[in-house]
């Protein structure tokens, strides 16, 4: 860890007791923090330097009945790539939306709403984005079977060679 | 008198860039409103990457945008050695980059010409497209195609550099530059370009850290921000490269430093070419038996690289198992394309629609995924 990052997130640590960081290689970091401090802990990044936000994204744990939500910044004076994990329970996904930090996030928080079903509360949009006419559960959850949907929403087509056999016959 | 038209941009449309559609609400010639509706090129990347073997995908990322595919090789290989801790071969990380800033080229060359379509200069896509076609001619040399690649995997490269090819880039280098002051009275002294991109679509550099802009939308608003200096990866510390900025913000600006950037890129391969160990392995074998079979320690990474539209980045999640559990990826059209869309557009004019998607880097399978 460079004397930058260090100082950094000592300076951190000093405001969010018991957060740890780890090292993943020599500029990249995660660190894991309850989901009620998320909104003021990703501000305070903010102002510490890590201003770009790559992305938000979210991962099913369904073993574990959660939801991973993973922010990940950047910040581009020391090169650094920080990713913020919060967890939320699988059956009431509800999380403090960031937008007022980020103004970008309001469409990941939706990207994500549609894709997995997590609210972002103080988000006033969450309509669906990409998919169209979509009545089953959110499609990147693990228990969404996409084979099972393929069968029951689409005809099972014949593929029809009539063309190629008539040629075929012609040839003989 | 005045009244509000709606009309819609796309999804099939010479102005559009790729298949996505922009609602406009219109009052004179004025955007009042801007909506963008994607999902037109929605084909579920990110699930089908969970039902493939690690290698396996392989053959699919480069398909999720077009113009250019290797960024998606590069960090789904870069990904899966930070996982497994692997060292790949030198000489693979200096051919990486060759072919890396080569398809930077192509892609550049393509986006210049697409602004022809936006502003009516149709000499442009003309020029650019047949000289991008000679960048396509040495990748088909290279790795037997000429878009989808597949030719940077986790471990290495898939196969060493036919011998010659570097007399072959070179001559193309050599060729790109003998264009230069033809290129340069059309792209950036042409009266067309100057009077149609000059105070439009402007950006301010606030503007662009808040939303999240990157690439050549950030550095047009006077930031010299480039991921190969800031977090280099393969061998970019080794060379030597500028990262060209602007200060106006503005489509004209964006435009000028695409041209410039082309000519760092061509520095940096000569350089390459130059400093690249002559021979040695070019990859390694990840397990014992076939490589299909590779198992991924858990964990979870973010890894970027710098595109020719900005940061496009992979965050992939494995459990331990044979197949990804997770991989989100992230566009670099993202933040311009959709929260850019709805804030920067109204004011503008309605024919300079296409100049902000133009010159922002707009690529609708990006944001769709």
């Amino acid at each position: 860890m460079n004397s930058m990052n260090k100082k950094i997130f000592n300076e951190i640590k000093a405001i969010f007791k018991n957060i740890e960081f780890t090292d993943i290689d020599e500029r990249k970091y995660s660190v894991i923090i309850p989901k009620e401090k998320a909104v003021s802990f990703l501000e305070t990044l903010k102002r510490k330097g890590f201003s770009h936000m790559s992305l938000i994204t979210c991962i099913d744990w369904i073993a574990e009945k959660e939801f991973e939500i993973v922010y990940t910044l950047f910040n581009w004076e020391t090169g650094t790539t920080l990713m913020v994990k919060t967890r939320v329970d699988r059956d009431n996904p509800i999380l403090p939306t960031v937008m007022e930090i980020w103004p970008t996030a309001k469409y990941y928080e939706r990207d994500i709403h549609e894709f997995f079903g997590v609210k972002f509360e103080g988000n006033p949009d969450l309509r669906p984005l990409i998919l169209e006419k979509w009545e089953e559960i959110p499609p990147m959850r693990k228990d969404f079977d996409s084979a099972k949907y393929s069968k029951e929403h689409f005809p099972d087509r014949a593929y029809d060679v009539d063309f190629l056999l008539e040629g075929s016959e012609s040839n003989e | 008198m005045s009244k509000e038209v709606k009309l819609f941009l796309g999804p099939n449309h010479p102005g559009m860039h790729g298949n996505s559609s922009v609602h406009l609400y219109v009052e004179g010639d004025t955007v009042v409103k801007a909506r963008l509706v994607p999902g037109f090129l929605h084909r579920g990347f990110e699930k089908l990457m969970e039902k493939r073997l690690w290698f396996q995908n392989l053959a699919l990322i480069p398909r999720i945008c077009v113009p250019e595919p290797d960024i998606n090789e590069m960090v789904f290989a870069m990904a899966i050695e930070s996982l497994t801790k692997t060292e790949i071969p030198e000489r693979a990380h200096w051919i990486r980059m060759i072919i890396l800033e080569l398809a930077r080229i192509a892609s550049h060359l393509m986006a210049m010409g697409g602004i022809g379509g936006a502003t009516g200069l149709y000499t442009m896509p003309y020029w650019t497209m047949p000289d991008r076609d000679r960048i396509l001619d040495i990748f088909e040399k290279i790795t037997g195609a000429r878009i989808y690649h597949m030719y940077i995997i986790p471990g290495g490269v898939r196969k060493d550099l036919p011998g010659g090819i570097e007399k072959e880039i070179l001559a193309v280098l050599d060729y790109l530059e003998s264009r230069k002051p033809e290129y340069e009275n059309l792209l950036l002294k042409h009266r067309v370009i100057r009077t149609r991109t000059k105070g439009i679509a402007k950006l301010t550099k606030e503007e662009a850290l808040e939303m999240g802009v990157t690439g050549v939308g950030l550095r047009a608003t006077g930031l010299p921000y480039d991921i190969r200096k800031i977090d280099p990866y393969a061998r970019y510390d080794k060379v030597e490269f500028s990262v060209p900025t602007a200060t106006e913000g503005d489509a004209y600006a964006r435009f000028t430093l695409k041209y410039l950037e082309v000519q760092q890129s061509i520095n940096i391969i000569r350089q390459c070419i130059d400093m690249m160990p002559k021979e040695g392995p070019v990859n390694i074998k990840f397990t014992r038996g076939s490589a299909l079979r590779l198992r991924v320690p858990a964990g979870s990474i973010y890894c970027h690289v710098e595109s020719s539209r900005g940061e496009y980045g992979y965050f992939v999640v494995s459990d331990g198992g044979e197949m990804p559990y997770r991989i989100h990826v992230r566009g670099a059209s993202y933040p311009q394309g959709l929260y850019g869309v709805e804030s920067k557009l109204p004011g503008t004019r309605l024919e300079d629609v296409a100049l902000w998607l133009g010159t922002m880097d707009f690529c609708s399978p990006e944001i769709d995924r």
